[in-house]
């Protein structure tokens, strides 16, 4: 059953919620927008098309994107992001810390591909990147601890098996809001639909990535979409006490459905926020770092 | 340790001080200062309701009515008159006034247990109050006009009123109520010395008040 709830999740949930994200967005601007399913069908044109190499690119741009999906992947896999806790054997894969870090070592092949094409773009957009990741660090860090003092355990699987106090998980769940819409590129810090370079983050990384490369690059954007976002829905969720003992299915469904109802309210937000100033993305940063250092201080008086 | 319900609103009073740190906007910080105040009247409200003492009740509506409104509003009515709507920290950054505020609520947090030799030693709402009185100093030293300093000392006398609230039985209602109109008449002087300010200097920022005038 947890096999074949898995491979849902990192198959179809990943791309289905790029599209339900896509078509609200559209629907916000009272456009039609692209069907829900034309993630899938993107990623399928993708593939089969030829690529276009930049000839200062070494093989690191090749492989650095399918290294990155490799990341995102297992982090994916060993993250409890829609209810499925994985069997107890799995218990150091799914330590909150491995699973940081291999979130940010995704970030750095990412990196490392936009800055091997030579383009100046991706060597900007590869700098912001950077710089955000320092920024979020602490914040993410700091607010996945507090969860972690509450449960007296770094294993994700342990954290989210009982439930939350509702006040940590109320201000952990913000700062995770924020510092995945930082992480994802989203609207307050990034626009991801904007077509002047200059003031591209992820998309100045990616523009010189086509076919094949880039539908995996696509992918694993997406999984991580499906990470941060469902983390921070868990977190919001575990502040019902009973949510832990629910039988699986019925945890899978409310889920799914708690990840789906954030990523339509992050679709919302773009249609109505404007994009922060460079230098003002630091302050909203500080922000969510207050909030999770507020839940690490009650966690602590808590126990 | 369990906490209570005061704690957490205790709590709640603070990240508003902290998220004030890092607010430049007039009426945002006004709006975050009323907030506070309205969350220490809910909770000598609940104190009232705990000890069966009806002052308290009393002493919550005062404290509602004049800190949590009248000076607020009366606040925003003079930066209406003065028509100044930010205040950019003078010596701090907004982002490093948040995590100075942070600091504060930190040390504050760690320093609580070693001060707070009270009969009730409500440790948890006592870091609390001592980091609201905290960060109202720090309003005060780092901001640039007249007006947020006025706002600083608002937040430092919440973190007085707080502490001995939570710590203590607190005072008799009538030096409560003493307290909170001398707050008041504090601040209406105030106003009339930043509207004094206002004519003669044509400013209210008090880094420029040690130069001659030009």
């Amino acid at each position: 059953m947890t096999a074949i709830l898995v491979a849902i999740n990192l198959l179809v949930v990943p791309l289905l919620l790029v599209g339900v994200i896509r078509k609200v967005k559209a629907l916000m601007q009272t456009r039609l927008g692209a069907p829900i399913l034309q993630p899938f069908y993107d990623i399928a044109k993708l593939w089969g098309k030829t690529e276009t190499i930049s000839e200062t690119a070494s093989w690191v741009f090749i492989w650095a994107p399918r290294a990155g999906l490799a990341v995102a992947g297992i982090a994916a896999l060993c993250v409890p992001w829609a209810g499925v806790l994985l069997p107890a054997g799995w218990a150091p894969m799914t330590n909150l810390l491995l699973v940081l870090y291999l979130l940010a070592l995704g970030k750095f092949f990412g990196m490392l591909a936009a800055m091997d094409t030579g383009s100046a773009f991706g060597g900007l957009g590869a700098s912001r990147e950077a710089t955000i990741s320092l920024l979020v660090e602490p914040a993410l860090l700091l607010g996945l601890s507090a969860l972690a003092i509450g449960a007296g355990s770094t294993d994700l699987n342990t954290i989210y098996k009982g439930a939350i106090h509702p006040l940590v998980a109320l201000l952990v769940g913000i700062t995770l809001i924020c510092t995945a819409l930082a992480e994802l590129s989203r609207m307050p810090v990034d626009d991801p639909t904007t077509h002047l370079e200059l003031t591209m983050v992820h998309e100045a990384m990616i523009l010189e990535n086509s076919g094949r490369n880039l539908a995996i690059t696509e992918y694993a954007v997406a999984l991580r979409s499906c990470v941060y976002l469902g983390i921070a829905s868990q977190t919001l969720l575990h502040a019902w006490p009973a949510f832990g003992s629910l039988p699986l299915l019925h945890r899978y469904g409310i889920s799914l459905g708690a990840l789906f109802v954030l990523g339509i309210a992050v679709a919302m937000a773009e249609g109505v926020l404007v994009k922060l100033k460079w230098r003002r993305v630091p302050h909203f940063l500080t922000a969510s770092l207050v909030c999770s250092l507020f839940a690490g201080l009650i966690a602590v008086a808590q126990r | 340790m369990q906490l209570s319900t005061i704690d957490f609103l205790a709590a709640g009073a603070t990240l508003l001080a902290v998220w004030m740190c890092g607010t430049p906007g007039l009426p945002s910080l006004l709006r975050a200062l009323a907030l506070q105040t309205a969350i220490l009247a809910v909770i000598t409200m609940l104190l009232g309701l705990q000890w069966h003492a009806s002052h308290y009740l009393w002493l919550a509506a005062v404290v509602l009515l004049v800190k949590a409104i009248a000076i607020p509003v009366y606040l925003a009515h003079a930066a209406g008159r003065l028509r100044i709507r930010r205040d950019d920290g003078a010596r701090l950054g907004t982002t490093l006034a948040l995590c100075g505020g942070c600091g504060v609520v930190i040390i504050s947090y760690f320093l609580a247990p070693q001060i707070a030799v009270m009969p009730l030693g409500n440790a948890g709402a006592a870091g609390m109050a001592l980091a609201l009185l905290l960060i109202g100093m720090l309003l005060m030293m780092t901001r640039r006009l007249a007006l947020s300093q006025i706002i600083g000392f608002l937040v430092l006398e919440n973190g007085i009123f707080l502490y001995g609230l939570t710590q203590t039985h607190g005072m008799p209602l009538m030096i409560e109520m003493g307290v909170v109109f001398d707050v008041l008449v504090g601040v209406l002087v105030a106003g009339v010395v930043m509207f004094r300010l206002n004519r003669s200097f044509e400013h209210i920022d008090v880094t420029q008040l040690r130069g001659l005038r030009h």
